[in-house]
């Protein structure tokens, strides 16, 4: 699978009176997953949505490859995980997570084993009205895995999950993008989530987002817990958080 | 514990029925009404003719619930995948219902021929609307982030409108199918007053006139049954059907981006131009008899004459008059009892068989019991014009309340408010959407049902004018007086849901995103 | 009652089988001409002679079969008339003319009720004997027939101010639970309704008081009445023997329509009584002499005064004997 760069050229977005992003730039490399992190409501959600063609820039552009963004989405290349799990309530999980692969025209062959990635072995006939907020959010990040996307889009996809299952996953499902060479964007308050599942941090000023600073997550080993504590990585950390803090 | 309770239930029938004999007994009216032993004897000795007449009914009802609903779906559906249709296809769906009896009745007599086809036709086009209305709320009543997720996928309206919105509306599907089957039953009866030569219709106009209590009494009774088997039945396939517990489900009226005035001035009159073409060519199509059916020119040569515009203004007046505090009733009595049966569900079991028989029972054999009641003023006329509407809002109503997301009741339960309090500050605002919607829905049946009133019992209005056509054959003041309704209609209609985005938007203010 | 002399079923069988050949037709073709007639209420005695004709064959030996359409509150005659969805329709003078004002090109060519059936009903104990008694009462009625009651006024020197005009629906409900004093009816369904229920009452037939106006007039348009005018005069010759069979045995018609429409819940005991009681509404000296449906000048002039009373303009040229001289020719 041959995924694409996403280029993002001085898009500019605003609602009403409100100017959401500003001439926002960059070029979000194949294959790999780069974080938007930034103060809530700064605009970080909005750039997602404009990679996700949800949104048309008012000025630049969104080109994912060299196609738009919707014109992806149609060949059933993107999936995006919402900060809201979105599942319908009338279909069970299995059928909820199958729903992303059905939408996509892509077989539904690993439904089971999504199921048991993301820790819901059990809940399987389950609806989603029987799950936690937690639960339901990590069934729709398996929607969003099963159709073995190009892009996918995260938007605080670990938000409702409780600590433990999020630390597992931030280390069990990297590796599975990363052997199909998706190219991931991650939207997230955390900035030690943002450095375990990324190769590239960029940090975002509040309203409208401009970037504050771009950090290659280059450290070497494994990306488990242990991760975080290895030097390089805290260097990251702390200059990630004096960006964030520094406006 | 059920055991019990049946055979409370069963004693509390047994007494109410005691009670009903007595009283009959008692009244000095007795010619006009009936006793439980009448009814029973009536419909023992007459069992196979009142069987064949049911069968006959029921079936015209249920090929009109059908159509009608079938329609419903069509409409609702083309509306929100061709949203630039909707406005167009709402209004002329508005019209269409607003049409009178008094104008169908005989268009559809001479297109049918002898036959079923008229009363099918009526049933349907009784239950249409309210359909069509609570579906556009149900289709509508999606999360922003569903159709996203069907946008991510590349997935476009249609889509969305088959995966999503469909199975999304199915509560609200079920809520307009339990108010269309009373709706079905009584236009299919009274489509028989068109010439049908059998059904429950033909024997409750003749019971009426030839003073037969016992059987208009058993009519009424037998019709209200059927009626409430189908609501019942519904009401249970709904429950299987929809399968689980809707989550908040508020829906906003549709955003219109603010629109200058004279674009919606443009937009109205562009609508009012298909509607006058749609009406013309109609006729034209069918090659209807230009004696009895009317075009739009006819109208206009109708009312460009003074004397005729003042007879029409004046009734006009007259009837918006009578119309009003009726409709007004109506719906809070329909609202009203929706809260009280959320506060005490136990009364539900007394009070809904008697609101699904007010709306299947045919208003002229309720219409007379009530004016002998209530007088021929104002009184009497807001009584019969508020039974025909708080039906539907009542059941609308009933559903919006539930639906108050969980969390929000468990927010007023850890404060200990009570089921008061809880109404009012979260299921109440959680009802207002599934309100207006019937406010809306009423605004064609109060006009329908006041011109009724005006015949049967006021001799004044729009409804007289209308109905003198049977001997004067003035079918040009009919059609005027059509048009004039429908104008008025659609006005009311436009008022209803510019009141309903205004107050939406403070209590369902978070939906709008 | 003596049957008029000619009337007789081979008279008619030999005179059509006459009329047919001239016309060059056969008069008994393998197909019958379907025919509608459009009857102006529910199926009921108050058409009996119709139903005979049908059941009897009259109309089926004339070369005829007959469509015989119910009416009911929503099911006015005039359309499917003009529309041509109907050959022949049952209408009133009144109504006619109404509709021809509106531009329908219809003629009465037949009168069935040469008196006309509109009456005041009242309760035994409180009656109304005559226009006089109207004064300072309570009437339940359709606003719409306030011409009705105002001819009756203006033809007996009554003072229409006095009496209350209360809006009912045609039904004795008002009447019997003392919501009005009498009611605007006709002489032979809702009086048969309360004395069959057992509520004795009184009629006042305004016919008896010079409200002279054709009843249950058949109408047809003028285009039918040139064009299918072999037709028209089968349809009546069938009407004619079928009524005079009908006043020959009023309670043989009773118990057929009851029979023919047992969907209709007609109740039996009222049928016979309705349909005795429209006899002297529908078979009067005019008839004995000339024959059923007849109409004169005379009584068309009494007819168009009335019809000044109620407001309407109308010529002699509204009526067209031309069929019925066929007919009984």
């Amino acid at each position: 699978m041959i995924s694409p760069d996403i280029i993002c050229d001085a898009v500019t977005k605003s609602f009403g009176a409100t100017q959401a992003v500003s001439e926002f730039s960059a070029t979000l490399k194949a294959g790999h997953t780069t974080a938007l992190v930034g103060p809530s409501g700064c605009g970080k959600s909005t750039i997602l949505r404009m990679i996700a063609g949800l949104e048309t820039p008012e000025r630049g552009e969104v080109l994912v490859g060299d196609e738009a963004p919707d014109a992806v989405a149609r060949r059933g290349a993107l999936a995006m995980s919402f900060q809201d799990p979105s599942l319908l309530p009338w279909r069970s999980v299995s059928a909820n997570i199958a729903l992303g692969a059905e939408l996509a025209r892509k077989p539904a062959d690993q439904v089971d084993h999504l199921i048991d990635l993301v820790g819901l072995s059990g809940f399987a006939d389950h609806r989603p009205a029987a799950l936690s907020g937690g639960m339901r959010q990590r069934a729709a990040i398996a929607r969003s895995l099963i159709s073995k996307p190009e892009v996918l889009l995260l938007d605080e996809p670990f938000g409702a999950v409780d600590a433990i299952t999020r630390r597992r996953l931030n280390v069990d499902l990297p590796p599975l993008w990363r052997a199909r060479g998706t190219t991931v964007v991650l939207v997230t308050h955390s900035v030690e989530e943002a450095l375990l599942l990324s190769d590239r941090v960029i940090v975002l000023s509040s309203r409208p987002a401009s970037v504050v600073a771009d950090i290659a997550v280059d450290a070497p080993g494994p990306r488990d817990s242990a991760f975080l504590d290895t030097p390089a990585v805290q260097d990251h950390a702390r200059a990630l958080y004096s960006a964030l803090e520094g406006r | 514990m059920i055991g019990v309770n049946l055979w409370r239930k069963l004693l509390a029938a047994g007494a109410l029925l005691l009670l009903w004999e007595g009283a009959v007994a008692l009244s000095s009216d007795a010619v006009l009404i009936s006793s439980p032993s009448d009814i029973a004897g009536y419909l023992s000795e007459n069992f196979a003719l009142i069987a064949r007449a049911s069968v006959e009914t029921s079936r015209n009802a249920f090929w009109g619930f059908l159509w009608g609903n079938a329609a419903a779906i069509v409409l609702s559906a083309t509306m929100l995948v061709l949203p630039r249709s909707e406005r167009f296809l709402l209004a002329l769906a508005l019209l269409v219902f607003c049409v009178p009896l008094i104008a169908s009745g005989p268009i559809l007599r001479v297109l049918y021929g002898p036959g079923t086809g008229p009363q099918v036709t009526l049933a349907a086009l009784a239950v249409y609307y309210t359909t069509l209305l609570a579906l556009l709320v149900g289709l509508r009543a999606v999360s922003q982030n569903w159709i996203d997720l069907m946008r991510v996928y590349g997935r476009g309206p249609l889509a969305t409108l088959m995966r999503v919105r469909a199975r999304a509306s199915l509560p609200y599907l079920f809520v307009g199918l339990q108010i269309s089957a009373p709706a079905a039953f009584l236009g299919a009866m009274i489509g028989e007053f068109t010439g049908a030569e059998r059904g429950l219709g033909v024997l409750t106009l003749r019971a009426m006139r030839g003073l037969e209590t016992d059987a208009t009494w058993s009519l009424a009774l037998l019709s209200a049954a059927i009626a409430m088997t189908g609501y019942g039945a519904l009401g249970w396939l709904g429950r299987r059907a929809v399968g689980y517990a809707p989550e908040i489900l508020l829906s906003a009226p549709r955003q219109d981006a603010d629109q200058t005035w004279w674009r919606s001035l443009g937009q109205t009159l562009l609508i009012v131009a298909c509607v006058v073409a749609v009406w013309q060519l109609t006729m034209d199509a069918f090659d209807l008899n230009r004696f009895f059916a009317k075009r739009p020119g006819d109208v206009w040569g109708f009312l460009i004459v003074a004397e005729n515009r003042d007879t029409l203004v004046a009734a006009l007046a007259q009837t918006l008059g009578s119309a009003l505090p009726g409709y007004l009733a109506g719906l809070s009595l329909g609202a009203g009892l929706a809260a009280l049966l959320i506060l005490w569900p136990g009364l539900a079991q007394a009070t809904l068989p008697f609101a699904v028989a007010l709306r299947a029972i045919p208003i002229i054999t309720t219409a007379p019991l009530l004016v002998l009641g209530f007088g021929r003023g104002l009184a009497g006329t807001t009584v019969v014009v508020a039974v025909m509407i708080f039906f539907p809002t009542l059941v609308a109503c009933q559903q919006g309340l539930r639906q108050t997301p969980g969390q929000v009741a468990d927010l007023f339960r850890s404060y200990g408010a009570g089921r008061f309090v809880f109404l009012c500050k979260a299921q109440i605002p959680a009802m207002l959407p599934a309100f207006f919607a019937s406010a809306r829905m009423a605004v064609p049946a109060a006009l329908l049902a006041v011109t009724t009133v005006e015949w049967l019992a006021t001799g004044k209005g729009v409804g007289v004018l209308m109905a003198t056509t049977s001997s004067t054959s003035n079918y040009n003041m009919l059609w005027s007086c059509v048009a004039a309704l429908a104008g008025v209609a659609a006005a009311a209609y436009a008022l209803v849901a510019a009141l309903e985005r205004a107050i939406l938007r403070v209590y369902a203010s978070e939906q709008l995103t | 009652m003596t049957q008029p002399r000619h009337l007789t079923r081979r008279f008619f069988l030999q005179t059509s089988a006459v009329a047919a050949a001239s016309a060059g037709v056969p008069a008994f073709a393998a197909s019958p001409t379907a025919v509608n007639f459009q009857l102006s209420w529910l199926h009921s005695v108050q058409f009996g002679g119709s139903y005979i004709a049908k059941q009897r064959g009259y109309w089926s030996d004339l070369g005829l079969d007959v469509s015989l359409s119910q009416g009911g509150p929503n099911a006015p005659v005039e359309p499917p008339v003009v529309s041509g969805a109907a050959l022949v329709g049952i209408s009133a003078a009144d109504y006619t003319a109404a509709a021809v004002t509106q531009g329908a090109p219809f003629k009465i060519i037949a009168v069935a009720m040469q008196k006309n059936p509109f009456a005041i009903a009242s309760l035994a104990g409180n009656p109304v004997n005559e226009p006089a008694d109207l004064v300072g009462k309570k009437i339940g009625m359709a606003v719409a027939n306030t011409p009705v009651l105002q001819a009756l006024c203006t033809l007996n020197d009554v003072d229409i101010d006095e009496i209350e005009i209360v809006p009912t629906q045609y039904d004795p409900a008002p009447l019997v639970s003392g919501q009005v004093d009498c009611l605007l009816s006709w002489a032979t369904d809702l009086p048969v309704a309360m004395t069959v229920q057992g509520v004795d009452n009184t009629t006042m037939l305004m016919a008896d008081y010079g409200y002279a106006l054709h009843s249950q007039t058949y109408i047809a348009t003028d285009d039918a009445i040139a064009n299918r005018r072999a037709d028209l005069v089968a349809l009546l010759k069938g009407e004619v023997m079928g009524w005079t069979d009908y006043l020959a045995d009023t309670d043989a018609a009773a118990v057929l329509t009851a029979e023919m429409f047992p969907d209709a819940g007609l109740d039996l005991e009222a049928q016979k009584l309705q349909a005795a009681r429209q006899v002297p509404l529908m078979f009067t000296d005019l008839t004995e002499q000339h024959g059923f449906g007849w109409f004169t000048d005379e009584t068309v002039a009494a007819n168009i005064e009335t019809l000044v009373l109620l407001g309407q303009e109308v010529s002699a040229d509204l009526w067209d004997r031309s069929l019925l001289e066929e007919v009984h020719g």
